[in-house]
């Protein structure tokens, strides 16, 4: 076969109609052309939102965790459930996130490119320039995913600004379970999927969500994020603090649990950031924290158990050597069985670390995942429970928890010991983050999809509610 | 041998024509990117490394007169698309008119075959013939459902709910029954008006395939009457009207079960299953080993004639002849231990009577017969129950622990017994059996010859074991004493005459050492025999004297002669057998004579060794 030769499109069934794929997170939000293997544009779904000189001002992407600026506060506009709370926002994220690069604005004013220093007063009237521009995406068909408990009301108003204020062609809401599925090359799976704030399962069968087995529950990426939050405090040495970069002027190497040597930048009262903002700075050092440190107890049996040679596991992980970690303040730490005890409560409730200051409340063990395993499996018939046992897709940026698989496999062997259970999770980084968005992508460019999309027209004539008649 | 000899023999005309010339020139080829002058000073060795520069293949130079082909963004709609959505993609675009040809070019045939693929693909989109619903039923009419489709327990309104979620979904069971979710208008009503929260009725998976498939067949019935149906409709007609909702359900619970068992469930079915596979694969073993034997042991069945049976004349006949047949039998078996020991079991004489009975139940049934078939059992049991040990072993009673399943002579065994391992030892076996004048095979092998024949077999079998090793011993002696004579006479030839208490003192120290040596094996193999004796003959202990030892073997020989006679003594009641017992044992005397010849021979032997 001849690399150099793409496949005929009978061959791959693709047929690439330059759909955007929009794939909106609580954390991050996924925006890109159908057909690629990654998304283009990838943006915090957080925005900063400060005042200067009496004009309200937003902060889009990335350029959010730059700059602290006096007064600048952080929202998400998704609510914790992962379902959209403040419309007028989202809207804003999500176009941000496709016009930022790949619909654009066509290239304008060159006092706006940030190369040239802007005077205040001219700004304004950009604004408004921009906002009498003509539809962002009048010539790309738009595919956006959705959570599988996605209320009736939420997909309508979706439906409704894609239509009505971007101006697309054709329009199709799909779910991100269904999606995993695609992206791992099923049709049929049962969908675990680790996000930021929820975890989800979801059942597939035929590339249709079965509503009555989606589960999901709030231990999510920030539940853990809350769990560290809860370790620092109550460290042994010390209790530690999250100091993010931004406040630190300088700092000089200390030995493993010495106090920091750190001088900071001090910011007077007026011009410090919301305290939203230094949150939303915490929790990248905790992401950093996450990914460098918090490993999953491998399993078998629950880390509070006690291994078949007697000895507890959790002094087994004790005996594993720790793994350090810097603070950006210059305090670093060697993390031995704490790391473990995080993220246990994702399979066992009451290893929960407990903490009362806490915004969100300890977990139930009906929220864990093995539990919410069951409750999806249970929902849904009896026959197709085996074979969703032997396609179970993980997917989520925090399922790439070191060991969280591997003790998946073992609580779901230990918990169904007679069906074969077969986990399939992504073994790119990328693909397991993007894990709805890339399935998305192959769904929009797939030849047999273009039947699906929604037209314009049928928006006019049915009206939003289309949406739930069609994307089902 | 030169090449003019090899020639010489396969007759080849000598060095007629030149050989062909084996090597060819190799040209190395010049790489690319090198001029031809400077290719040639590099001589015949070329460096390994290779100077060219790394650059693309780039297109074939015929391909640069071809013209371009472009591609646009052309629009599209889609034909399973009912409202006309214009999307666009990217698509080679189309000529006008066929270009004219520069040359006739490969491309050339490749554009007209693409342009033969896209023309209907313009006419058509080529995914629309993916787009493929499920067959569903003709909907029925409003007469047709109230003649034939009505249910007290499905209303009109959820039959029709039921039929638009079996379309739109396709069939899939699963999620017709994830998404059903039916609420009746009428009982919404009745329900707000009695309960808070309305009652919510929950159909099964079950009760919809129930409903949906009593709704299809009979849809295909109005269609076609089963009388008229093609095959596959009344397969398909009969599926769904035989379809069971209670029993699928049960068949749901069951598998509801089987995937929740507990860890320890399914390791038991793994061992059972494995247990099953063992036992079934014996079980085939079993059946073709029988099968083999029946094979071997089926007896032609008797086609006879039966015409002749069918007289009243032919059946007194044939009681008469059957009668005299168990009379015979009978006065055998008080014959005793000749008819006994002429059956290889003697127990079985009895059954053997009662059986040749039953057959004569069949035809005649008469009342005599089985008068007489009674008396016979009866003859037997009391013939059963009267043996004592001592008239058992009058009659050659023997009772079997466990029988080897098949038929096989004694003699063969006894035969199977002088086959040794090797054929050396067979051939000894043979050797010494012919010394003591025992036919390889033996003459009247009855029960007690072939034991007595079994043991001596043994005994000879050992006394070939103790002569081997015993040799191996001699041998070793030999070839150590000679190694101590040598170092001796190397040391006396070192020692010289002057230093001579010394040394010889020295000399009987190593004298005793190599003594030891010596004896070290053969004391520890009880002068060889024992070693043979030890592990065969339990009898016989590891630690004796070589003395001890072969008085031990002699001993069993003598034990051996015992038994030998023992037969005669045996066979001396029975008058039948007694004079082809006799050469028996006449023959077993003379053995009796030999094996002791053989075992002096061993005897011999070993006061030999006792002199070494």
């Amino acid at each position: 076969m001849n690399p150099s030769i793409p496949p005929s499109a009978a061959e791959y069934g693709g047929d690439e109609v330059s759909a955007i794929v929009l794939d909106p997170g609580f954390s991050t939000t996924r925006a890109g052309f159908a057909g690629e293997d990654t998304p283009k544009s990838l943006i915090p779904s957080y925005y900063g939102k400060y005042s200067s000189d009496g004009q309200k001002k937003l902060i889009f992407g990335d350029d959010v965790f730059v700059t602290p600026r006096p007064g600048l506060s952080v929202h998400n506009p998704m609510g914790n459930d992962g379902i959209v709370e403040d419309w007028d926002m989202a809207e804003r994220v999500w176009e941000y996130s496709f016009k930022s690069k790949l619909t654009g604005p066509k290239p304008g004013n060159p006092f706006q490119n940030g190369l040239n220093d802007i005077p205040d007063g001219e700004l304004p009237s950009e604004m408004e320039g921009v906002e009498t521009d003509e539809k962002p995406l009048a010539d790309s068909p738009l595919l956006m995913t959705e959570c599988g408990w996605n209320p009736t009301k939420a997909r309508e108003k979706t439906i409704d600004i894609a239509m009505e204020k971007w101006g697309t062609p054709a329009f199709y809401l799909a779910r991100t379970g269904v999606l995993a599925a695609f992206a791992s090359g099923k049709a049929s799976a049962l969908v675990v999927d680790i996000g930021a704030s929820n975890i989800s399962v979801t059942p597939v069968h035929d590339g249709m969500v079965l509503k009555r087995g989606v589960q999901h529950s709030p231990l999510g990426g920030d539940y853990i994020s809350s769990q560290i939050r809860a370790l620092f405090k109550s460290n042994s040495p010390q209790p530690i603090t999250i100091t993010p970069h931004y406040l630190i002027s300088s700092k000089t190497a200390v030995d493993a649990g010495q106090p920091p040597q750190v001088k900071y930048k001090s910011f007077p009262p007026e011009r410090t950031p919301d305290a939203s903002y230094r949150s939303l700075l915490e929790e990248r050092t905790l992401s950093e924290f996450k990914e460098c440190v918090v490993q999953v107890w491998p399993g078998p049996n629950k880390l509070s158990a006690i291994s078949p040679n007697g000895v507890s596991n959790e002094e087994v992980a004790r005996s594993s050597p720790g793994r350090p970690f810097e603070f950006p303040d210059g305090y670093n730490q060697v993390f031995g069985v704490d790391r473990y005890r995080v993220v246990e409560s994702l399979f066992d409730a009451k290893a929960a670390i407990p903490d009362p200051e806490s915004a969100s409340p300890a977990p139930t063990q009906s929220q864990t995942v093995p539990e919410l395993i069951k409750a999806a499996l249970n929902g849904v018939d009896v026959d197709i429970r085996p074979h969703l046992l032997a396609n179970v897709v993980v997917t989520g940026a925090s399922s790439l928890l070191y060991g969280f698989t591997e003790r998946l496999n073992q609580e779901l062997i230990q918990s169904f010991p007679g069906p074969r259970v077969r986990i399939s999770a992504a073994g790119h980084t990328s693909e397991r983050r993007f894990g709805s968005w890339i399935g998305g992508s192959i769904l929009a460019s797939l030849g047999t999809f273009h039947q699906m999309w929604i037209s314009k027209k049928e928006y006019d004539e049915h009206g939003p509610n289309i949406v739930e008649k069609r994307c089902k | 041998m030169a090449a003019a000899d090899v020639r010489d023999m396969l007759d080849l005309p000598a060095e007629g024509q030149p050989r062909p010339h084996k090597k060819q020139k190799v040209t190395e080829k010049r790489p690319e990117g090198i001029t031809r002058e400077l290719f040639a000073l590099l001589g015949e060795r070329a460096p390994p490394i290779a100077i060219n520069e790394n650059r693309y293949k780039g297109r074939p130079k015929w391909m640069s007169k071809l013209r371009v082909r472009p591609w646009e963004m052309a629009p599209f709609t889609n034909g399973a698309r009912s409202d006309g959505l214009v999307l666009r993609h990217w698509q080679r675009r189309q000529e006008p008119a066929k270009p004219p040809a520069p040359e006739g070019s490969e491309m050339d045939v490749d554009e007209k075959k693409e342009e033969g693929e896209t023309k209907p693909l313009e006419q058509e989109y080529s995914f629309t013939k993916y787009n493929i619903k499920a067959r569903v039923p003709r909907r029925y009419t409003d007469d047709e459902y109230n003649q034939r489709l009505r249910s007290d327990d499905w209303s009109r309104q959820e039959t029709d709910y039921l039929m638009d979620l079996v379309e739109e979904y396709d069939l899939r069971w699963v999620v017709i029954a994830d998404r059903y979710d039916y609420q009746s208008p009428d009982m919404d009503a009745e329900a707000n008006a009695n309960a808070l929260v309305p009652a919510k009725r929950y159909r099964t998976m079950e009760q919809m395939k129930a409903r949906y498939y009593f709704v299809a067949a009979t849809m295909l019935a109005i269609e076609h009457p089963p009388s008229e149906m093609s095959e596959t409709e009344f397969d398909l007609h009969e599926k769904m009207l035989k379809f069971d909702a209670e029993r699928e359900r049960a068949r749901k619970e069951l598998a509801a079960l089987q995937l929740n068992r507990t860890s320890d469930e399914v390791r038991e079915e793994g061992i059972l299953l494995e247990e099953l596979k063992r036992i079934t694969a014996s079980e085939q073993n079993f059946i073709t080993d029988r099968r083999e034997l029946y094979s071997r042991l089926e007896v032609p069945i008797s086609v006879g004639n039966t015409t002749m049976y069918q007289s009243s004349a032919g059946l007194s006949q044939l009681l008469q002849t059957l009668l005299q047949a168990d009379k015979s039998k009978k006065r055998r078996s008080l014959l005793g231990p000749d008819a006994a020991a002429s059956s290889p079991a003697g127990q079985n004489v009895p059954a053997r009577d009662s059986r040749a009975d039953t057959p004569t139940n069949y035809p005649g049934g008469t009342t005599k017969k089985s008068a007489a078939a009674a008396a016979a059992a009866r003859e037997a049991q009391q013939a059963l129950k009267s043996l004592t040990p001592a008239e058992e072993a009058k009659y050659g009673v023997q009772h079997h622990e466990r029988l080897t399943p098949s038929v096989q002579f004694r003699s063969d065994r006894a035969q199977k017994l002088t086959q040794a391992k090797s054929n050396v030892q067979t051939q000894k076996l043979a050797a010494a059996l012919a010394e003591l004048e025992i036919p390889l095979r033996l003459v009247m092998p009855t029960e007690r010859v072939c034991k007595d024949f079994e043991k001596l077999i043994h005994s000879v079998n050992l006394l070939l074991d103790a002569r081997k090793v015993s040799e191996k011993v001699e041998s070793e002696i030999r070839v150590l004493e000679a190694a101590k004579e040598e170092r001796e006479r190397k040391e006396r030839e070192a020692a010289g005459i002057a230093q001579g208490d010394e040394s010889q003192t020295q000399g009987q120290g190593v004298k005793q050492e190599v003594d030891e040596a010596t004896k070290l094996p053969a004391a520890s193999g009880g002068d060889g025999e024992a070693i043979a004796a030890a592990p065969t003959a339990p009898a016989g202990g590891p630690a004796e004297t070589p003395g001890q030892g072969t008085s031990q073997v002699e001993t069993t020989a003598e034990a051996e002669g015992e038994k030998e006679k023992e037969p005669i003594s045996g066979a001396a009641p029975a008058p039948a057998e007694g004079e082809k017992d006799q050469d028996a044992s006449a023959a077993a005397e003379s053995s009796n004579k030999r094996s002791a010849s053989v075992l002096s021979n061993g005897s011999d032997k070993s006061p030999k060794r006792q002199k070494k």
